[in-house]
């Protein structure tokens, strides 16, 4: 076995460093946590938007959608912590800096926001017309239909995609380092910059997540599958 | 001012429905007095679910009224003689009154049987939760479906969903039912069940109007029967005479094409 592969598979050095990592982990959760509210709030604003009859809202929607669900994370991160800045403290006449968690936050909170828009929206669509109907008939209003006959299949049916939006987000979250939130990833880079062996941190670093995103996907999907087939026999 | 004590339970005044450049009711009026049941039966496209869609307001009418005990639904007269239209807030009031069945049942398949007969009445009506429950449980009593109350629509029959969904319609203890062709999606073994209950409903005095298919049924159970065709009321009286003595060449037609 070569020099190399015995190291990277040393995974000492790794847990050695456990405390300082792991605490760096718990950033990713924090903005994972934060993007992900932010982006099911937006998310469902923008859906509703396209869903909605008024022309204009759903230009908007549409216009919001293409433009999040088309912009790459690392470019959004950026343009989001150095030239949003600079563009409000231009517009408000003051000097404007974001902390990098609240640049993270927003970033990954409004790319996500897209693709979770349209998540949404197939869920509510894909709701039968004729039920809607027959809730109208009944003399429900529009938020009671939303919030008791769409909505609650809507979630159902969008679960595995949802899902797949979650673990793509949290994965994003491993770039925040790049904007210097102290993730996982950027603890990792200091370590890496003291101890001079990468191999067994970044490996460490790639089966946490590994194992991580695996094990709470899987727990998931499991969970939400019991609970959509019970509906959809 | 219309008199709510005198005026008949529904009244179709000169109704006229378009989709685009297609006029598919073209001025159609009847009334239907409480306790009465009447029929609409006429060749597919003839505009019968867009007549019965048009007096719940699913469909907005082009123009023409539909009066419930008197009262316009979609437009409010003020003494003063002036016209308003409607917002659809006040329709859904309507609503609450025309109890509607559809052919396709159309139950909210994540709620259970007693859920989705529960929902309008507490939602809607505002009854207390053990107040719509016993009167919901009463409803299923009435379809014979007690004993499926906790079962969820898609583990039941055809037959046993489109109970469920008269039901859910009866819960909101409306002034009037209405149903399209309530058993045109069910298997021919399971629509005996269906108008089973509906002749019962019939038999206890409910206001029913029944677009349908189904001519025996047509024949025993209505005070009237309507035929409609181009979008007109072509024929229309007892059964007997409908089915019996029909003045219209089409409507005699139509109802040969049915026996053959
Ligand atoms: N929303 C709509 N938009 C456009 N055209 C419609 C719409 N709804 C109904 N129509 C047309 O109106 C005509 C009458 O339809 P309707 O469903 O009322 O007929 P029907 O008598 O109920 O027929 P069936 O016995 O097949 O149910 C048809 O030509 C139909 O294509
Ligand atoms: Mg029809």
């Amino acid at each position: 076995m070569s020099e190399n592969l015995r190291q990277m598979l040393d995974l000492g050095l790794f847990w050695e460093y456990r405390s300082i990592l792991l605490a760096g982990l718990a950033f990713n959760f924090y903005v994972f946590a934060a993007s992900a509210s932010a982006a099911i709030v937006l998310g469902f604003l923008a859906a509703l938007a396209r869903v909605n009859p008024l022309r204009p809202l759903r230009w908007l929607g549409a216009v919001h959608v293409e433009t999040f669900r088309n912009a790459p994370d690392y470019v959004m991160l950026v343009w989001v912590h150095f030239v949003m800045p600079l563009l409000i403290g231009q517009a408000i006449g003051m000097r404007v800096t974001f902390a990098p968690f609240v640049s993270a936050v927003i970033a990954l909170g409004l790319v996500y926001s897209g693709y979770l828009a349209e998540t949404f929206r197939t869920g509510m669509q894909a709701v039968p017309r004729g039920q809607i109907e027959a809730a109208r008939a009944c003399g429900m209003g529009g938020v009671l239909v939303m919030r008791r006959i769409i909505l609650p299949q809507a979630v159902r049916m969008m679960l595995p995609e949802a899902m797949n939006n979650f673990v793509s987000l949290f994965k994003a979250t491993t770039i925040v380092s790049l904007i210097t939130v102290p993730d996982l990833m950027y603890r990792v880079q200091m370590v890496t910059q003291q101890e001079m062996r990468p191999l067994p941190l970044y490996t460490g670093a790639a089966l946490t997540y590994f194992v991580l995103i695996w094990a709470v996907a899987a727990l998931a999907r499991a969970g939400s599958e019991r609970w959509r087939r019970k509906i959809w026999a | 001012m219309a008199d709510p004590a005198g005026a008949p339970c529904v009244e179709v005044v000169d109704l006229h429905k378009r989709f685009g450049a297609l006029e598919v009711l073209r001025g159609v009026s009847f009334a239907v007095d409480r306790g009465s049941v009447v029929s609409i039966i006429g060749a597919s496209g003839s505009g019968k679910s867009t007549l019965l869609r048009c007096i719940n307001y699913l469909e907005q009418p082009t123009s023409g009224e539909v009066r419930i005990d008197g009262e316009p639904i979609g437009i409010e007269r003020r003494a003063d003689g002036s016209e308003r239209r409607r917002s659809m807030r006040e329709i859904g009031r309507f609503r609450r009154d025309l109890g509607m069945v559809f052919q396709q049942f159309n139950l909210w398949p994540h709620l259970t049987v007693l859920g989705n007969v529960v929902e309008a009445p507490i939602r809607v009506r505002g009854l207390p939760r053990r107040q719509a429950m016993e009167l919901a449980r009463a409803c299923l009593e009435r379809v014979q479906l007690s004993e499926k109350s906790s079962e969820y629509p898609a583990r039941l029959s055809g037959g046993q969903q489109q109970r469920v969904a008269i039901a859910r319609a009866l819960a909101m203890q409306p002034k009037v039912m209405l149903f399209d062709e309530a058993t045109s999606s069910l298997d021919p073994e399971l629509t005996g069940e269906v108008l089973e209950v509906m002749r019962g409903l019939a038999v206890d005095g409910t206001t029913m109007i029944v677009v349908t298919h189904e001519m025996g049924f047509a024949r025993e159970v209505s005070d009237r029967v309507i035929f409609l065709h181009g979008g007109l009321i072509e024929e229309e009286g007892p059964p007997a005479q409908v089915f019996g003595t029909p003045r219209s060449e089409r409507c005699r037609q139509f109802l040969a094409k049915l026996l053959h």
